[in-house]
């Protein structure tokens, strides 16, 4: 098992005959990704890595139901392409674009809600289960980053996410499903909506959070755990914790003003609620090792 | 983008939104026959982005045409190169209003007060309730008996103007692609009317394919190095420490930013050559040796950036820009193999461990052994 997607989810690719996209499918079935079909308008009767393309989401289901979309779209046609995947009844989509503008941000959010669908992203590399399924763009050829395992990984961040991920390897840990929220100032799906499909994983025994000053998604998370929500281990490691005051560091979802959004904020909310944070990266994989002391993994 | 408040304010008042009588200037003459057309007093107000004007004396009030000039050329000595001349509005109240978005729900947030004015962010800290929080789903148009009904928790004398000023304003939110639309004042005059004493608007950077462009000036930055960089689409940040950031990723230049100071280095700069920069080595490192600092320190782990890409562009840089200073390189990801190849054909011993790359670049700021 594991959180989102796994080898049986049936995955189509909204955007797959750009270049990004058929790039990235050829990886994504590589890895063992289940690739039903692909979309692009103008585009129906083509073949990429032998997925058959259609002009809309709804002629592809048609031929071929599927569980999930990947979106290689450019951002400011994202929001387009996630009501079209949300139309055709998917409640899965990842979509890695970097620059979603801030008002459809909203509208995707909120359409998602209604629909009762994950949207993934924007501004992320996507989710991995390493060893089963991938969407988005991950080098899970790195092999002390992208191992199989029973750490689930929650991420704001792109390379911190390599950075941190392969310390939790180094410790003989693995990864069940990696999330990357990413970096954006309204995701389509947050930390805390994330954690109740990875308190129910059998095959994940922990989770890792990679977050940063700004924003309250960690605080979100310190109140699950507070209320009984999560029960699993938990381990945060929260970038920007020197970070001067109301300096735009990190990513556009991170800006620190006054007490609310400090990175020394967020870790204490997470040490009170029962959480463990690392101050940093080396410290992940140490912490997750003496919390699971005695569990099989 | 932020816009300067003269800008805002032209762009409230062609929403409807009444502003105070007001000329822009940039000359000192200029200043003074501004002040001379509206009529003493005056408020003159400086342009920069930065909030809290008033505190910091970028805000006063001039009687006569030589006040106007003295406080043009204290504005000027500090370095503001736009004033604008305002009318001077005789007001018996200011309210607060701001719409900008709640992550959250997904929703733009409308916050108002009845005790707007300088003070807003300690009335914030310490009577949150003075303050009213309204959501409303950004596909919708404001609603008729929404706007009334916060146009009566802001002023009720006033509430019919303020209902209209309240969706006019949230035109203007939507319309411009804004993260924060503000009026603070929003000024209830001796004679009962509604103007907006004051005006922000930051527009959506993700947006300006379809907005119009309005870039910072140069007093929006601390330093000469911090536009230029946000003009060539780098981020970088100034600090006044020995090692030379250059990073990819906000997320890991972030934490290696902390890592420094843990270990008790300084940084001299924050930069960010990933994503879209990953070839701009060379420009980065250039940005990086304007500084007085001691090391150049490069760490990156790219999802899709190739190592042997931003190696080759390391490699370049340093044969070209000859750095005076040692740098000490700590790439890794894609290709990585080929990247120490090329990185020690370059003269350079890299690393593949964060903190070991920092505590070299520690000991090195420190004088030590290269």
């Amino acid at each position: 098992m594991s959180v989102f997607l796994d080898r049986h989810t049936r995955v189509l690719i909204q955007g797959i005959t750009g270049s990004e996209g058929s790039f990235w499918t050829r990886h994504m079935i590589d890895m063992g990704t289940r690739v039903v079909c692909g979309v692009t308008p103008g585009k129906e009767g083509q073949k990429v890595e032998n997925v058959p393309v259609y002009h809309s989401v709804r002629r592809a289901l048609a031929d071929h139901p599927a569980d999930a979309a990947m979106l290689f779209v450019p951002p400011r046609f994202t929001l387009d392409a996630v009501l079209e995947a949300l139309d055709g009844g998917i409640k899965k989509i990842v979509t890695v674009a970097e620059g979603i503008p801030l008002h459809e941000a909203l509208i995707i959010r909120s359409a998602a809600r209604e629909a009762g669908a994950l949207v993934i992203g924007g501004n992320t590399s996507g989710v991995i289960s390493p060893g089963q399924a991938m969407m988005g763009f991950f080098p899970y050829w790195i092999e002390r980053v992208y191992k199989p395992g029973r750490i689930g990984i929650m991420t704001r961040s792109g390379s911190l996410t390599n950075e941190v991920t392969a310390m939790v390897v180094r410790e003989g840990f693995g990864v069940s499903t990696l999330i990357g929220i990413g970096g954006d100032p309204v995701p389509g799906t947050r930390f805390a909506e994330m954690l109740p499909f990875f308190q129910e994983d059998p095959d994940t025994d922990a989770v890792v959070i990679i977050g940063e000053l700004g924003g309250t998604m960690e605080e979100e998370v310190a109140r699950e755990i507070a209320q009984g929500r999560f029960t699993k281990t938990l381990v945060a490691f929260i970038g920007g914790r020197t970070a001067p005051e109301g300096k735009k560091m990190g990513h556009a979802g991170a800006i620190a003003t006054g007490t609310s959004g400090t990175a020394a904020g967020k870790a204490a909310a997470l040490e009170a609620a029962g959480a463990l944070t690392a101050d940093r990266p080396s410290r992940v994989g140490p912490l997750l090792k003496s919390l699971l002391e005695g569990v099989s993994r | 983008m932020k816009l300067y408040e003269y800008q805002a304010k032209k762009v409230f008042q062609d929403a409807g939104i009444p502003v105070p009588r007001e000329i822009t200037v940039t000359e000192e003459s200029a200043a003074a026959a501004a002040a001379r057309e509206i009529g003493f007093p005056v408020i003159m107000k400086a342009q920069v982005l930065q909030g809290g004007r008033g505190k910091a004396g970028l805000v006063k009030a001039a009687h006569d045409e030589a006040a106007v000039e003295d406080i043009f050329g204290q504005f000027t000595a500090r370095g503001v190169e736009t004033v604008t001349v305002c009318e001077f509005v005789d007001f018996v109240k200011e309210l607060y209003l701001s719409l900008t978005v709640d992550p959250l729900s997904g929703k733009v947030l409308i916050m108002g007060s009845s005790r707007g004015g300088v003070d807003i962010e300690a009335l914030a800290a310490t009577e949150p309730e003075a303050i009213f929080r309204e959501t409303l789903d950004v596909r919708r148009q404001m609603p008729a008996f929404l706007a009334r009904d916060l146009a009566y928790r802001l002023y009720e004398p006033a509430a019919p103007e303020l209902a209209k000023i309240i969706t006019r304003l949230y035109g203007v939110f939507r319309a411009k692609d804004a993260e924060l639309a503000e009026i603070n004042p929003l000024f209830i005059t001796s004679r009962g009317t509604v103007v907006a004493g004051d005006a922000k608007l930051s527009i959506d950077d993700n947006a300006s394919f379809r907005q119009e462009t309005y870039i910072p000036g140069r007093d929006y930055y601390g330093s000469d190095a911090e536009f230029q960089a946000a003009r060539e689409g780098i981020p970088y940040l100034q600090f006044d420490g020995d090692i030379s950031l250059m990073c990819a990723g906000a997320g890991l230049t972030t934490a290696v930013y902390d890592l420094i100071n843990y270990g008790g280095g300084s940084v001299a700069n924050y930069l960010e050559f990933g994503g879209p920069n990953y070839r701009k080595a060379r420009r980065a490192m250039e940005l990086c040796l304007q500084n007085d600092s001691k090391v150049i320190l490069i760490v990156t782990f790219g999802t899709i950036a190739r190592a042997d890409v931003m190696a080759q562009g390391v490699a370049e840089a340093i044969k070209e820009l000859k750095p005076d200073r040692p740098v000490v390189v700590c790439i890794r990801g894609t290709n990585e193999e080929e990247a120490e190849k090329i990185l020690r054909d370059a003269g350079l011993d890299p690393l593949y461990d964060t903190e070991e790359a920092v505590a070299r670049a520690i000991e090195l700021s420190r004088g030590g052994k290269k």
